[in-house]
């Protein structure tokens, strides 16, 4: 039954893209649609098996994936705590909220010209630029979070002996990480996409770097290709990833219908 | 178990809505031996709330003493277990883990902790629920735990928050019974803040009758135990101490 409904799931997911790829089979012979303007569906499908088997879509993917990865980690480490500071304490919230929020409008590729004459072309700078969309996304949903434990719940673990270090691991924590969650997922979406522009400019391997050679060389069935790949990807980490822990955290606590 | 003393406590604060400042507290002078049970009834807005977060230690005082077992009470600690009227249950932890909660602030190890949580489960009839999670129980189930955790913590004194005043009347009445038969097995110190009159003469030993910050009267309730509504409903002596505190409530 489980099994069933998922896999229709599924189904009902993909029906519209595969109506999509089929409409785009049809148009682009009959209509001669120029391979520089638009590539045809075989012509995508062979770079992409090109890209495959000479190992360069790997290493694209390889590079972006880890960029974001690592990325997202160092920002989490830092966004949570202090977004849990800024929750229990006013002082630390009055100060920081005007930071972030003049900050946070500029999160993302807005930081790539400094970024680059910072740490160089390449890594460093892509990381930073991650680091930057996630970290005040998160920051701001982990002080939501924590704000918005009811009060006589940290009311019941003082009064069942929890000291400071119980409080911030038992309550706040456990506590904010719905907020928490959602915030990643929400920051890893503008990683993504800041990922992929920061690529362009900064780096000499990434699917944005991908993106953006092939257009030197008219090559649209690269680009179409990388395009898909980086929507699937995305639709991969937030399916098999995001999904389930947001589900794990905030569905099995009831703190939606809360 | 500790008695819990009460010395002239006051409560004052500023109220920012209206620019003046606000007597909650008067003069309340309360005591509590060891092992009673005493509630305190009152209308809205008579602080009996108040109080109960000051002996909680969640709010300051403003004048006079809170003593338990004659020490004088800075801030929450577990020395004073409290059930609160919405629960206050963690949502992210297992009822089991709910109720070990205390013990494990006390760093006593899982097993252990485990077994001690089992044991009060038990008490309430609540075996079968311990790898649910709160949002999965009815508000009644809910409340058992949350007095079950509060006992759980062998606290000197129990402090209850109108804990029944979220749930439906039947239950309400169960949790009544279940409440009075675990007091009468465990003799904890209680203080039972509700605004039902029935329920206050049902469970307590004395009821507190607060009005204005005050106390109006103290009513001692000699009804013999096992209390149980079965018999109680239809019992002269309880339905005229009934109708004797509502007299003092209404006139409050």
């Amino acid at each position: 039954m489980e099994r069933t409904s998922r896999i229709s799931a599924a189904l009902i997911f993909i029906a519209p893209l595969a109506v999509l790829v089929a409409l785009w089979a049809v148009v682009v012979p009959v209509f001669g649609v120029r391979p520089q303007i638009f590539p045809s569906v075989p012509a995508v499908g062979r770079a992409g098996l090109d890209s495959i088997l000479d190992g360069s879509l790997l290493r694209h993917v390889a590079a972006s994936v880890s960029r974001v990865a690592i990325g997202t980690v160092l920002a989490v480490l830092v966004a949570v705590p202090l977004g849990i500071l800024m929750g229990v304490s006013r002082g630390v919230s009055a100060f920081l909220t005007p930071l972030m929020r003049f900050f946070s409008v500029l999160a993302g590729i807005a930081w790539i010209p400094i970024a680059t004459l910072w740490f160089g072309y390449g890594f460093g700078a892509i990381v930073f630029v991650i680091f930057n969309a996630v970290f005040f996304v998160v920051a701001y949903n982990t002080l939501l979070g924590v704000s918005t434990i009811p009060m006589t719940l940290r009311h019941a673990a003082a009064s069942l002996g929890a000291g400071r270090q119980a409080m911030l691991t038992d309550v706040l924590l456990p506590g904010a990480l719905p907020n928490i969650v959602t915030g990643i997922r929400t920051g890893l979406g503008f990683a993504w996409r800041g990922l992929i522009a920061a690529e362009m400019i900064a780096t000499d391997v990434g699917l944005g770097y991908m993106l953006f050679v092939a257009r030197d060389f008219y090559q649209t069935e690269v680009i179409v290709l990388g395009m898909i790949v980086i929507g699937t990807l995305w639709l991969l980490i937030d399916r098999l990833i995001l999904v389930p822990l947001e589900r794990a955290t905030i569905e099995r606590w009831g703190l939606v219908s809360a | 178990m500790k008695s819990l003393s009460l010395k002239n406590l006051a409560k004052t604060y500023f109220d920012a809505y209206k620019g003046e400042h606000v007597t909650a507290i008067r003069d309340v002078s309360l005591e509590v031996p060891a092992g009673e049970f005493v509630s305190i009834v009152g209308p809205s807005g008579c602080g009996k709330s108040t109080i109960l977060n000051m002996v909680a230690g969640f709010i300051p005082h403003s004048g006079g003493e809170i003593l338990v077992g004659g020490t004088p009470v800075k801030g929450p600690g577990p020395d004073r277990g409290v059930v609160f009227q919405s629960f206050a249950l963690f949502p992210w932890k297992t009822v089991l883990d709910n109720v070990g909660f205390g013990p494990k602030m006390r760093g006593v190890p899982k097993a252990e902790r485990d077994a001690i949580a089992r044991e009060y489960l038990a008490l309430a009839g609540l075996s079968h629920a311990a790898d649910r999670y709160p949002n999965e129980l009815s508000g009644g189930m809910q409340q058992r735990v949350g007095v079950v955790r509060a006992l759980a913590n062998e606290p000197d004194v129990l402090l209850m928050d109108e804990p029944f005043a979220s749930v439906d009347a039947q239950t309400r009445m169960t949790l009544q019974d279940e409440l009075s038969r675990i007091w009468e097995e465990r003799r904890p110190t209680v203080v039972f803040i509700t605004h039902d009159v029935p329920e206050a003469v049902f469970l307590a030993n004395r009821v507190v009758v607060l009005s204005k910050g005050k106390v109006l009267a103290e009513v001692e309730v000699p009804i013999s135990r096992p209390r149980v509504w079965d018999r109680l409903v239809a019992d002269d002596e309880f339905k005229d101490l009934s109708n004797q505190v509502l007299a003092l409530v209404r006139s409050a």
